[in-house]
């Protein structure tokens, strides 16, 4: 980690720390606290207005947001800046979002259909959408209707109807799922981490049988067994933050190798970290459900493991046994 | 606590530090230069020898790998080494694992004894052992368990006694892997009070050519003779063949387990499996078998990222125990699932007792996986290890 990194993981832990304790507040004073702090573009080169951060920068500041549970689409966010960048559309005002789903037509400029699973759709400014290889940028204020809906963590996952919908757009060849999915690997990393912790800080603190619980062998290794899952999936995650720099963001083995590595780890996370708690866990009143319920739902945002596996799989069979580990090697030389 | 709180973590509670592997320069050409190496001189082997392979020994083979550089890549020239960044042996060891060349021969003294012997060893003791071993002439094992320690370590019993200028030795080495075929064993001997812990402990170098020293096979459930009982019956071992000052035996062996924990051999071992795997799937496999492809290609590769995060750890002087111990239990559970889960997928008309590559190999894996998560440290002790860190003991 350079000086200027650290600066910024400084500045994104401290700020997204006292967010997590002000998390019943309203959206709207949440929101504008991350964006006055220019989160949202961290992705665009300095020379546009960004902040002109790296992949690696969005991994370190994506995983805090993970570990501080932050009710707000950053990721999102700072995608959809990278994506408009990119493709040379002009930055919109507001909070901008990302369609992880769409079905409809785009015609002349105007779009006529609906976009859903949208983070925020309610709240959002703009939503960045792809449809057959175009980059298109709703208006909210466009849509005819909004239907809002939650994943089971309570994140706003909405959809949003359009008709004839003038929109500015822009080819683009680029995989948003996949770079959804990057962003949901470093969320799931920090989430995996935070959740070690609080089941750690728990297990030394919890009495029973005359002696804290994690003095029990059989604790430890289950927890020691959750660390080494955290540190697959962190360290999954930098190594395909590190391939999105190097590849601009089109690092196709990478991250369906890194989202489906964390979806594997999310399973025995969530499940240790429970167990270890016991009942108090399983209230709301507690605050490891803000964790692990993301971690349920982001298992299934951008891609199931069904998804990741199968894509990954038609890769190694596509380029045949005899190539893989050529393959496997020259993405992570020079 | 309130739902609405800050996570903030035990101040004694340590976890896995990511260090990004910064390829050497010419990574890329230094693998083609093993790549062309191995074309040219790896013996033609059968498909099962080309899984585990590092515990698969060839002679010839581990000479010619000396000859070409490739053993004691990163030691001082002036002890036969090639002064190599330790990422590029760590390079040239991924590719000859990739392969499946049998590295089994020199692999023990080129990982363990030989950096043992350049850090707590003395001149004279360098001068003696490391170019022969950097030559592949010189072959090495580890005389650390007893039939009464294996995993509780500390507890070693075979004594050392102060004789003149050296030491009397009796007793017995157990699960002694290769020492059939080394000259060399770097032994873990109590020199202190007998009952006495990790204080007593002194480690010596043993020529196993000396009289006194007997070598007993011990077969495994496969068939195959990797691990032996070295017998020692009043050896005498000169003092110039202790390694490092009395009682520090059990400080250097903790410092040479990182070494030897999280090295690509600890996810590889079947890696010559999955390859076959891919191959029989051919280019339209069914959605069961490409979505155990893709599991495993994602499993391989984080992995990978982890061993040579770990690797950039030990190239920069930190201290990776804690890493060390999570990539080998995370990587052996890796390996030891994917014969089971190969199994659980072949065509179900794959025979075991067939003559068809996938079969041998499978056969043979499934039989000796057990033992990834024995050698080395078993996993309970590495779990032990990676709580401590947590601040959980």
């Amino acid at each position: 980690m350079n000086d200027d990194q650290s600066l910024l993981t400084d500045a994104a832990g401290r700020l997204f720390g006292d967010l997590a304790l002000r998390r019943e507040e309203d959206f709207t004073t949440l929101w504008t606290l991350v964006e006055e702090a220019g989160f949202p573009l961290l992705l665009v080169p300095e020379a546009d207005g960004g902040f002109g951060g790296r992949w690696r920068d969005a991994f370190a500041v994506l995983r805090l947001a993970g570990y501080h549970a932050l009710p707000l689409p950053l990721g999102e966010a700072i995608l959809a800046a990278w994506l408009l960048n990119r493709c040379n559309l002009a930055q919109v005002e507001g909070l901008t979002t990302i369609a992880p789903r769409v079905e409809g037509v785009f015609v002349e400029g105007r779009f006529t259909g609906s976009v859903a699973g949208v983070p925020w759709g309610q709240e959002a400014a703009n939503i960045v959408a792809l449809l057959n290889g175009t980059l298109i940028v709703l208006s909210c204020g466009d849509s005819v209707s909004i239907e809002p809906h939650e994943n089971p963590a309570a994140e706003a996952r909405d959809t949003l109807h359009f008709e004839r919908a003038l929109a500015p757009n822009a080819p683009c060849g680029i995989d948003l799922t996949a770079l959804g999915a990057l962003i949901r690997t470093a969320q799931i990393a920090g989430a995996m981490d935070a959740a070690l912790a609080q089941s750690i800080a728990y297990a030394n603190e919890r009495v029973q049988f005359g002696k804290p619980i994690g003095k029990f062998q059989t604790l430890q290794h289950n927890l020691a067994v959750f660390a080494e899952e955290a540190a697959a999936v962190n360290c999954a995650g930098q190594a395909a933050f590190a391939a999105a720099d190097k590849y601009d963001g089109v690092a196709g083995f990478e991250i369906a190798a890194a989202k489906l590595r964390a979806n594997m780890a999310v399973g025995v996370g969530t499940s240790t970290a429970h167990q270890v708690h016991g009942a108090i866990g399983f209230t709301r009143e507690y605050s490891l459900h803000t964790l692990t319920r993301r971690l349920w739902s982001w298992r299934s945002e951008f891609g199931n493991d069904r998804l990741w596996s199968q894509r990954l799989g038609d890769q190694v069979i596509a380029a045949g046994a005899a190539a893989f580990w050529a393959n496997l090697t020259e993405r992570s030389d020079a | 606590m309130s739902s609405s709180t800050q996570i903030s973590a035990p101040q004694s509670m340590r976890t896995f530090r990511v260090l990004p592997f910064t390829p050497p320069p010419g990574a890329s050409g230094l693998r083609q230069q093993v790549r062309a190496f191995l074309a040219d001189n790896m013996p033609p082997t059968d498909a099962p020898y080309r899984a585990n392979s590092w515990t698969v020994g060839d002679r010839e083979f581990s000479r010619k790998l000396g000859q070409a550089g490739y053993i004691a890549m990163i030691w001082p020239k002036q002890y036969g080494g090639h002064e190599r960044h330790p990422l590029e042996r760590y390079i040239v060891l991924e590719e000859l694992l990739a392969a499946g060349a049998p590295v089994g021969m020199h692999w023990i003294a080129d990982r363990q004894s030989g950096p043992l012997i350049l850090r707590f060893g003395t001149e004279k003791q360098r001068m003696m052992f490391l170019p022969r071993i950097a030559a592949g002439e010189l072959f090495g094992c580890i005389g650390m368990s007893e039939p009464g320690s294996g995993s509780d370590l500390a507890s070693v019993r075979t004594r050392a006694i102060r004789d003149g200028d050296g030491w009397r030795v009796s007793g017995q080495k157990v699960w002694t892997t290769n020492a059939h075929n080394a000259g060399l064993m770097i032994a873990l001997l109590r020199t202190g009070e007998p009952g006495g812990r990790q204080e007593g402990l002194t480690q010596f170098l043993i020529d196993l050519t000396a009289p006194g020293v007997t070598v007993r096979p011990i077969i495994d459930l496969a068939g195959g003779h990797d691990f032996n009982e070295v017998f020692f019956d009043d050896l005498f071992i000169p003092d110039d063949m202790r390694v490092g000052a009395e009682g520090d035996g059990w400080k250097q062996v903790t410092a040479e387990l990182s070494l030897e924990r999280s090295g690509p051999e600890r996810y590889m071992s079947c890696f010559a499996l999955f390859l076959e795997m891919v191959r029989r799937a051919g280019p339209t496999p069914d959605a069961a078998m490409t979505a155990l492809i893709g599991r495993l290609s994602a499993e391989m590769w984080t992995l990978r990222h982890m061993s040579m995060s770990t690797a950039a750890q030990l190239a920069a002087g930190n201290d990776p125990t804690l890493e060390a111990a999570i990539v080998k239990d995370l990587g052996n559970s890796f390996e030891q699932e994917l014969p089971r889960l190969v199994q659980a997928a072949a065509d179900a008309d794959l025979d075991l007792s067939s003559n068809e590559d996938l079969a041998r190999l499978l056969a043979l894996l499934l039989q000796i996986s057990p033992s990834f998560s024995l050698r080395g440290g078993t996993r309970e002790i590495l779990r032990g290890i990676i709580a401590r860190s947590l601040g959980l003991r």
